[in-house]
C-alpha cells in the first residue's frame, strides 16, 4: 500500500467524529457502519467515494468520540489515506492502529492549493503528495513507531502472540 | 534535571521500558475502563485470537450506552458485551449502575497518581482526583486488556491556575466552558492540562470532575487536578483511608504555558451550536425558545448539579413547552439525590428522571432530538447531529442554567438578571 491514488474530498477544521459517522449508524454490522460515513453532513459523499480516494482537512480532524466506528466507516469505504494540518489525538491512534494512514502537511499553506475532486497520488514511502498537475507537496514523515504499526498491518499484529511480537 | 509535571512523573513511574528519551514510551496501566458500545467492537478480534485479560481485577466494565437496551440490535450488542465480561470473569462488571466515568471515580481502581486508560474519550475525568486517565479506541484498549501496557507520547503540560472566589451561581461547567472560549477546540491538543486550584474556597470535587471531563473537548490527553485536601477528603470518604501517595508537580516544573484564571469574574457561560468551543457569556446569548432541557451525562449529572437544579425549580413549574430530562450520573448519585429530596422537588416541578445511563447524550437512547428540537444541555458536546437529528440544535451550559431555561421555556441574556430579586 505504498502508493495511494484517488480523488480529493476536501473538508475544513474541527471535523468531529459525529460528523464523520453519526451515532445513529453505530453498529456491529459492517454494512450499516459503511453507509453512515458523513451521512448527516452530506449523504451523497458515501455513495460517490471510490477506493483510493483521499480525505483532506484542516486542523484537528477527528476530534470528539473514541468510537472506532468512525475509522471503520472510512476504511470500509476504502478511503486510502487522510491528510490534514493536524489530527485529534484519539482519532490518530485509532486510524494508525487500524492501518489507515494519517499524514500531516509539512507546510500548512499547501492545503490552500488543493481542490475538491482533484486527482492525487500519495506516496507513503517518502511522504509526499503529487497532484494531477504534477505539483509535489511534502508531508511530515510519520516516524518509526507509526511506520512499524503500518508495516505490521495494524496494532494487533504487535500483540505478543501476533505475527510481529513487540518484545 | 528539569522539574517535572504531574504527567511527567506519572509516566516515568509507570514506564515499562528503559528509554526515557524515546518519543513513545511503553507504560504499565493501573486500570482499564470500558463500556458496552466501544468494548463490543473489540470482542470478535479478542476471541478470534484466543486472547486473555492480563489482570481481570484491574478492569472495570459497564453497560451505560444501552442501559437497559432500547432496540433489539442494542440488546444483542449488550448481551455480547455482558457475555464477554462474564466469560473473562471481569471482577468489576457493573450492570446498569450508571455512566462508566462516574463509576470509575466512585471506584478505588482510580487513584491520585495512577495511570488509567478507557475505551471512551471522557476517561480524562479521572483527572478530577489527580489520576492521569485518558481515552482510546477499541483496538488500543484490546492491546492494553491483553498486555496491561500501552504506548504514550510524553505530552507537554499547560498549567491552569484558578484564583479568586467562584460566584455562587457559577460552577465547574462555567469554568471549563470559559477555558473552551479562551483556548478553542484544539487549544490543548496532545497536551496535559494541569489544574492548580488556588481559589478560595476551593472548588468542590463535583466542580473538578466537570472541568476534567471536558479537558478532551480542548483536545487534551490528560486533564489533571493537583491533588490537595479536597482530593484527600474524597478518597478517604470513598476508600475509608488514603490508599495512594499523591503525585505533585515539582516547584520548578517546566510548563509550555501558564494560564491564570480569575474565577471571581466568571458569570454563567453557554456554548452555542455546533461546537463546544463556541462559547459566550449567558448575558450575551440570543433569546431562543427551547423544547428540551437535559441535565445529565458524565460531564454533569452529579449531586451538586442536581442540587443546583432543584434549588432553581423548587416550588415552580417547568415551562409547558419544555421536556426537562434529568439523568443522575450513577445509581449512587441517584440514591443521594433521593435522600436529599432533590428528586421529589424536580419531579414536582415537572422534570422527568431517566435511569442512570448516557441517555440522549450520545444520540443513542431515550430523549434523542428531532429536527425541530432545541436543547439546552449539561452534556459535553453539541456537535451537529450528536444528540439526534442533523437539524436539531444543542446549547451547552451548567445545571443551573439548564434549570432556569427549563422554567422560562427559553434561553436568553436575561437568565441571570435581577439576581438580587430572586
Ligand atoms: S454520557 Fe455522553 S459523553 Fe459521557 S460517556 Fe455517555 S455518551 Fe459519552
Amino acid at each position: 500500500m505504498n502508493e495511494i491514488s484517488g480523488r480529493i474530498w476536501l473538508f475544513g477544521d474541527d471535523v468531529n467524529t459525529d460528523v464523520i459517522h453519526p451515532p445513529a449508524f453505530y453498529s456491529l454490522d459492517p454494512d450499516k457502519v459503511r453507509r453512515g460515513l458523513f451521512h448527516g453532513y452530506d449523504p451523497k459523499i458515501q455513495q460517490e467515494i471510490r477506493p483510493g480516494d483521499v480525505l483532506v482537512a484542516g486542523r484537528n480532524f477527528g476530534c470528539g468520540s473514541s468510537r472506532e466506528t468512525s475509522v471503520r466507516a472510512i476504511k470500509l469505504n476504502h478511503v486510502g489515506a487522510v491528510l490534514a494540518v493536524d489530527f485529534a489525538r484519539i482519532f490518530f491512534r485509532n486510524a494508525t492502529n487500524n492501518g489507515l494512514p494519517c499524514l500531516t502537511f509539512t507546510r500548512q499553506e499547501d492545503l490552500l492549493s488543493l481542490r475538491q475532486g482533484q486527482h492525487v497520488t500519495v506516496n507513503l514511502e517518502d511522504a509526499t503528495l503529487v497532484t494531477e498537475d504534477g505539483v509535489r507537496i511534502p508531508l511530515d514523515q510519520p516516524g518509526a513507531f507509526v511506520r512499524r504499526i503500518w508495516a505490521a498491518g495494524g496494532l494487533l499484529s504487535l500483540l505478543p502472540n501476533g505475527s510481529d511480537a513487540a518484545r | 534535571m528539569a522539574g517535572r509535571t504531574i504527567s511527567d512523573k506519572v509516566i516515568d513511574a509507570h514506564s515499562a521500558d528503559d528509554d526515557g528519551t524515546a518519543a513513545y514510551r511503553l507504560v504499565r496501566v493501573d486500570a482499564v475502563l470500558g463500556h458496552d458500545a466501544t468494548t463490543a467492537l473489540l470482542i470478535d478480534d479478542f476471541e478470534r485470537r484466543g486472547l486473555t485479560i492480563w489482570d481481570r481485577d484491574r478492569v472495570l466494565l459497564t453497560n451505560d450506552h444501552f442501559s437497559p437496551p432500547s432496540t433489539i440490535e442494542y440488546a444483542d450488542i449488550s448481551n455480547k458485551f455482558l457475555r464477554f465480561a462474564r466469560d473473562n470473569q471481569v471482577t468489576n462488571l457493573m450492570l446498569d449502575r450508571g455512566i462508566c466515568h462516574q463509576l470509575l471515580v466512585e471506584h478505588r481502581l482510580c487513584q491520585p497518581g495512577g495511570l488509567v486508560v478507557g475505551a471512551d474519550s471522557h476517561t480524562v475525568m479521572g483527572g478530577g482526583i489527580g489520576t492521569c486517565a485518558t481515552g482510546m479506541g477499541a483496538t488500543d484498549i484490546l492491546f492494553t486488556l491483553v498486555t496491561g501496557t500501552t504506548w504514550l507520547r510524553r505530552p507537554e503540560t499547560i498549567a491552569v491556575r484558578f484564583h479568586g472566589e467562584l460566584p455562587p451561581t457559577s460552577s465547574g461547567r462555567d469554568i471549563v466552558l470559559e477555558l473552551l472560549r479562551l483556548l478553542g477546540e484544539s487549544g490543548a491538543q496532545y497536551r496535559c492540562l494541569e489544574f492548580h486550584d488556588e481559589s478560595r474556597p476551593k472548588l468542590s470535587q463535583d466542580d473538578r470532575f466537570a472541568v476534567a471531563n471536558m479537558a478532551v473537548e480542548l483536545g487534551a490527553k490528560f486533564g489533571v487536578f493537583v491533588p490537595d485536601e479536597v482530593t484527600a477528603d474524597y478518597c478517604v470518604r470513598r476508600d475509608g483511608e488514603l490508599l495512594a501517595t499523591p503525585v505533585l508537580p515539582d516547584a520548578d516544573a517546566v510548563y509550555e504555558r501558564v494560564l491564570d484564571i480569575d474565577l471571581s469574574a466568571l458569570d454563567a457561560r453557554i456554548a452555542r451550536p455546533y461546537s463546544p468551543g463556541n462559547v459566550v457569556p449567558v448575558s450575551e446569548v440570543e433569546s431562543v425558545s427551547i423544547s428540551t432541557a437535559f441535565l445529565g451525562s458524565c460531564s454533569s449529572g452529579r449531586l451538586e448539579d442536581i442540587r443546583d437544579a432543584a434549588e432553581e425549580v423548587a416550588g415552580r413549574a417547568v415551562h409547558p413547552a419544555v421536556r426537562f430530562i434529568v439523568i443522575p450520573a450513577s445509581v449512587e448519585v441517584f440514591k443521594q439525590a433521593l435522600r436529599a429530596g432533590y428528586v421529589e422537588t424536580l419531579t414536582d416541578a415537572g422534570a422527568t428522571f431517566n435511569h442512570s445511563s448516557c441517555g440522549a447524550c450520545g444520540g443513542i437512547d431515550k430523549g434523542v432530538l428531532g429536527a425541530d428540537d432545541v436543547c439546552v444541555s449539561t452534556s459535553n458536546r453539541n456537535f451537529r447531529g450528536r444528540m439526534g437529528h442533523w437539524d436539531s440544535r444543542t446549547y451547552l451550559a451548567s445545571a443551573r442554567t439548564v434549570a432556569r431555561a427549563a422554567l422560562l421555556g427559553r434561553i436568553g441574556p436575561d437568565l441571570y438578571r435581577n439576581e438580587g430579586a430572586r
